[in-house]
């Protein structure tokens, strides 16, 4: 199996003296389901940014399929991955449809016009995320559930081999957040698609993802391997089960986990000093 | 039903663009500007009819007055109120896109102020020569316009390569500082030295010179040829920089261009002709109201309108009070605002105003 997108040491701060990411090193390899997970402000979005080479890593390299990202043109780099974020700026009115149009750039000249076949492929991405019937409104008239599950469509129009999400699920109900990580899945395994996603929703990690790289933040536990220069342990990346356990999850937000098993997966509940259940301690099965 | 839900059953009114429908569009604009410049060059102080224009005179000898004051006068008017008016609509429009903002115009990174700088200090310190048959107001004027954009340009990338709020604070400031200064410059001139002064800043359109229009013409033109070139991206950047760097636009290349081409077109715009408002800020929303936000429609349609929209005002101005004239700025202001309002209020129940 191939190596999509291989990270070696990177180091990354927005301030000249102060690092949002230190020594980060892990492999996404092709055809993966791999969930980023970690606390705020741990720089996840600020990794997401940095793999789709919108940042520039302070040192360290990032390699897409074995040529370092910095070589790619942007043009090159949107013709493989696509990044969805979670950020919106109400520009003047552009419809759901053309917005979704503007992801096929990448694929046609300069002074091109979307073919049929982009306008197919738009279509089709519209009625996957379940956002036919807005194809006509403005963008900015969405609720922002209804606007994700439109970015979502964008990412499958630009339809390229790595997906980078930031979150894709924050703003959903449970039948769209559902709905959302089936589609995912299913272009993972039918499309042999990489997909990269940050994600607060760690119980849906655990059913969707095949691994999951825990980020820790700077005053987190140390460990041998994997540690920064300061002598702690700034990530971790493994199987879902094997990094998604309710003692890693303990370290890295530094809260009371509570947790038990649906059936193959666990599912941790994050449970408060105030919570009703907050007496109860231990884990349960069900 | 709530209001909210009102408001998101709204459809917009466009449709996406098809190669054909631009097509169509751009021709029959085209055609428009065409029949406007044709009838408005036979209107003026004296009405000539194209027969009289075109008819040989008895007497060779003598030039026959109709076409003469075509050829030397209406035409170069009516050529010159159109590529101004293009130049300021083709800037507007850019202008908006980069800044994401839609009070964006022409003027709006210090042009006006630093083009009537130059031009006040021309006309102060009482210069005769010409440069390329130029006087040296107009000279004057496309340096200061041109010199202003770059500072605001330069000072905006000090504040930051990542936000447009910084260089649209920058060119606040340096459009405030170089208006005081223009009014500095007027407190202590002389009354003729003032006429002439107001005159420049209200914008007229008198260039007699061939040559002149043709230079600024092709310049304008190509400029907006650029910028048509640039529209998939101003499409694209107008929804974020970052967005659009991770759909393939390579962001600072473009906006570079962009700002570089609009601010050049709109210099020698406003060396040629004053200073004209209202088109640049008012074109591209009324063609965007009507036709949807499609830069690739948009750059060229509003380019067209904006001629189009020049032409009638210049007209209006040169009629409406004659023999005297109008300045062509008030004109713009008083044909357009009553236009443009009936076009917001009849379509903006359909489209959705960034705020």
């Amino acid at each position: 199996m191939t190596n999509a997108i291989q990270v070696e040491h990177i180091a990354f701060g927005y301030w000249p003296q102060s690092l949002v990411l230190e020594d980060i090193s892990f492999t996404a390899r092709a055809g993966t389901f791999l969930a980023v997970v970690g606390p705020n402000g741990v720089g996840k979005s600020t990794l997401i940014a940095i793999l789709g080479g919108l940042l520039k890593p302070r040192s360290g390299t990032v390699l897409l399929d074995g040529r370092n990202l910095r070589s790619y043109s942007t043009r090159a780099i949107a013709r493989k991955i696509t990044v969805v974020r979670q950020e919106f700026i109400p520009a003047f009115g552009f419809s759901v449809m053309e917005t979704v149009l503007m992801a096929r750039t990448p694929h046609y000249g300069q002074l091109g016009f979307e073919s049929q076949a982009d306008r197919d492929l738009a279509a089709q991405a519209l009625s996957l995320t379940d956002t036919t019937q807005f194809a006509s409104r403005p963008l900015a008239n969405l609720s922002a559930g209804e606007r994700q599950r439109v970015f979502i469509a964008r990412a499958l129009a630009q339809d390229t081999p790595i997906l980078l999400l930031d979150e894709p699920t924050s703003c959903l109900d449970f039948r769209h957040q559902v709905g959302i990580y089936d589609l995912l899945k299913s272009i993972q395994l039918e499309k042999h698609r990489t997909i990269v996603a940050v994600t607060h929703d760690i119980n849906l990690a655990a059913q969707y993802c095949d691994e999951a790289l825990l980020l820790y933040p700077p005053c987190g536990p140390s460990d041998a391997e994997g540690t920064a220069s300061t002598g702690q342990l700034r990530c971790r990346i493994g199987d879902t089960s094997a990094i998604l356990t309710p003692q890693e999850i303990e370290r890295a937000f530094g809260t009371r986990v509570f947790s038990g098993v649906v059936g193959r997966e666990r599912f941790l509940l994050p449970l408060g000093t105030r919570a009703k259940d907050a007496g109860l301690s231990g884990r349960t099965s069900g | 039903m709530s209001s909210a839900g009102t408001i998101r059953r709204v459809r917009s009114v466009h449709r996406p663009l098809t190669p054909r429908m631009l097509l169509f569009r751009i021709v029959a604009a085209v055609v428009l500007l065409v029949l406007i410049m044709f009838l408005c060059s036979l209107v003026g102080p004296q009405d000539i009819s194209l027969k009289a224009a075109m008819s040989r005179p008895a007497n060779p000898a003598i030039a026959n007055p109709s076409h003469q004051i075509l050829v030397s006068v209406r035409i170069p008017r009516v050529l010159l109120a159109a590529m101004v008016g293009a130049a300021l609509a083709a800037s507007g429009v850019t202008f908006q896109a980069l800044l994401r903002n839609p009070l964006a115009d022409p003027y709006i990174l210090g042009i006006s102020s630093g083009a009537g700088l130059g031009a006040m200090l021309a006309i102060i310190s009482g210069f005769s020569w010409t440069l390329w048959g130029r006087s040296p107001i107009a000279v004057f004027a496309f340096g200061g316009a041109l010199g202003t954009v770059w500072l605001v340009w330069a000072i905006g990338r000090l504040t930051g390569k990542y936000h447009t709020t910084g260089l649209l604070l920058a060119g606040v400031v340096v459009n405030a500082f170089f208006s005081a200064l223009i009014l500095f410059l007027v407190s202590i001139a002389k009354s003729q030295e003032l006429q002439a002064t107001m005159f420049w800043l209200m914008g007229n359109m008198i260039e007699e010179d061939f040559l002149v229009l043709w230079v600024g013409g092709g310049c304008i033109t190509a400029g907006i040829v650029a910028l048509f070139f640039l529209s998939p991206q101003l499409n694209i950047i107008s929804i974020g920089r970052q967005d659009a760097r991770s759909i393939g636009v390579s962001v600072e290349r473009t906006e570079l261009a962009a700002f570089a081409v609009s601010a050049f077109i709109t210099a020698i715009a406003v060396s040629m002709s004053g200073l004209i408002g209202f088109v640049g800020l008012i074109i591209p929303h009324a063609v965007r109201l009507v036709l949807g936000p499609d830069h690739r429609q948009l750059l060229p349609v509003s380019s067209l309108i904006g001629a189009v929209f020049l032409v009638v005002a210049d007209t209006v101005a040169r009629v409406i009070v004659a023999p005297a004239q109008l300045p062509v700025g008030v004109v713009t202001a008083m044909i357009g605002g009553p236009f443009f309002l009936i076009l917001l209020i009849r379509y903006s129940r359909k489209v959705y105003w960034p705020t």
